[in-house]
């Protein structure tokens, strides 16, 4: 192993890197793992940290804590990385070839270990993507001990992982970014989302190429075969802050689970609605039938035992626990709140605060 | 709020809970039965279950304060029917009035954009102040009706069920 890293101290190639790679292959895994801060700081200097990501990690044997170690490590230099934004594109581009092939950016492993974990999320990675195309393809073509290949996808280092450094700010500054891409972890083994990604990428290269938007841009991730102009991104944006919307109603609205369609959870949430106002409607006339025996007992009356009170108001009306004994005589007197003109009280209520 | 309103839930001996939605209940429950205690006494019975009807929406509002949107539309509404009470024998000021809460009240018309023209029409009809928001706001506005039409309709019925077996 050490003779493999002197030797591509030299030449400082792509090439090179892709052989460490292919070599450390047979390697197990903690020798490789324990060489890695040598590769890494290598290639700080040359600015070609993305090969460090060509670390290709046996998705046999991986070590959790040595996840986390390369991922410190690596974390570590996201600052420098972001200097080389492009660096990595033209490199690689003008290098490899087929070369490219083998340096698929996979962190399989790291993928599948825990959610986000993987990647290394450097904003420079969003460089990668004119190459990716190759590297993916090259990759996939690679069968079965790739499992879980995670193509760095740019986008993804935006939301990852990277758990020790705050990329934050640097992701931010980036355009488009993706949001809820930590979803796209679990689809890490599909060819399918290899080959997208590549589309993906290319579009957030043109993003990026656009100068930086300000931070209170909405990030939504472009998708395979949509438009990716401002307008249709913020259309959907919307629709996906009203999909949000509606799944918490439904989850208000019991027995709406089950009905899919937004017209249909609508037609419930109505009924849910009138439901209630039916109930509140007609617990008021029973009240007033009530209200006559008030007087004598409202004194001491239990508020806390009334609002306390959790029933189910699903349109059907509940027997009551007994009520508690409690003198809450202890309330102090009630300021006045008159009805008729009480409303001018609560209003002068609300403008004083 | 300055003004000494009644139980805040912090006042009371412990609570066992203290999320919104309780919070929410107690600030009602306070709020009806005091203006129920109220009602009893000044109203003629012909129209105590318009009082106390009305005094349940205010009670409600005011509980859950101007920080909604529909809770504030109930509060103009309210505000504006008192000024239109006491103001009723000045023909002009009446008339003015009731412009000025029409416009109000009614906003700018949204298009039905979303699913079916019905539903959206028909769900900002039910909630309070939905006629001048769009669809976005419209649900989450709705979502916090439901919950407090949740907590009206509870505290009410415990109200009736103490009542009733006392």
């Amino acid at each position: 192993m050490k003779r493999i890293i002197d030797s591509s101290f030299l030449p400082l190639h792509h090439s090179s890197i892709f052989l460490l790679c292919l070599t450390s292959q047979s390697l197990s895994l903690s020798d490789y793992i324990l060489n890695l801060p040598v590769i890494l700081t290598l290639y700080i200097d040359t600015q070609c940290t993305h090969s460090l990501l060509c670390l290709y990690v046996s998705s046999r044997k991986r070590e959790k804590s040595r996840m986390d170690q390369l991922l410190v490590n690596e974390a570590s230099f996201t600052v420098a990385i972001n200097q080389s934004s492009y660096s990595l594109a033209e490199l690689l581009s003008s290098g490899m070839g087929g070369g490219g092939g083998g340096l698929g950016l996979r962190m399989g492993s790291l993928g599948d270990d825990g959610s986000g974990v993987g990647e290394v999320g450097d904003v420079s990675l969003e460089q990668s993507t004119v190459t990716y195309q190759s590297v993916s393809r090259g990759g996939n073509g690679g069968g079965k001990r790739r499992r879980g290949v995670v193509n760095f996808i740019e986008d993804d280092s935006s939301k990852l992982v990277s758990t020790s450094s705050d990329n934050h700010d640097l992701n931010e500054s980036n355009g488009k970014r993706m949001k809820a891409s930590g979803s796209r972890d679990e689809d890490r083994g599909s060819k399918t989302e290899a080959e997208t990604n590549p589309l993906n990428s290319i579009k957030s290269i043109e993003e990026k190429s656009k100068p930086e938007p300000p931070k209170y841009y909405i990030h939504v991730r472009a998708r395979r075969g949509q438009a990716t102009d401002r307008h249709s991104l913020a259309e959907r944006a919307r629709r996906e802050k009203i999909s949000e919307r509606m799944k918490t109603l439904q989850d208000l609205v019991p027995g709406c689970n089950k009905v899919i369609g937004k017209a249909l959870v609508l037609d419930e949430i109505i009924n849910y609605i009138q439901s209630l106002q039916h109930q509140v409607e007609f617990l008021l006339m029973k009240l007033v039938a009530v209200n006559p025996r008030l007087d004598p007992a409202i004194e001491g009356f239990p508020i806390k035992d009334v609002a306390a009170r959790s029933f189910d108001a699903n349109g059907t009306m509940y027997k009551s626990q007994a009520p508690e004994e409690c003198g809450q005589g202890t309330q102090t007197e009630w300021p006045p709140l008159q009805v008729g003109s009480g409303f001018e009280n609560e209003k002068h209520d609300w403008e004083s605060r | 709020m300055t003004t000494t309103h009644p139980k805040n839930p912090t006042t009371h001996p412990k609570n066992p809970t203290t999320n919104p939605s309780s919070v929410i209940r107690t600030r009602f429950a306070v709020r009806f039965l005091h203006a129920m205690k109220k009602l009893n006494k000044k109203t003629p019975p012909s129209r105590r279950y318009h009082t106390i009807r009305a005094a349940a929406c205010a009670s409600m509002a005011s509980a859950v304060g101007p920080r909604r949107a529909w809770s504030r539309a109930i509060l103009r509404k309210i505000r504006a029917r008192t000024l239109h009470d006491h103001l009723i024998h000045k023909s002009r000021n009446h008339r003015l009035i009731t412009r000025r809460k029409s416009a109000g009240l009614r906003g700018n018309p949204r298009d039905q954009e979303e699913v079916g023209f019905r539903q959206e029409d028909d769900l900002r009809g039910l909630v309070p102040g939905g006629e001048g928001m769009g669809f976005c706001r419209l649900l989450s506005e709705t979502a916090h009706y439901i919950k407090c039409l949740r907590a009206q309709v509870q505290v009410m019925t415990n109200i009736l069920d103490h009542y009733s077996s006392s």
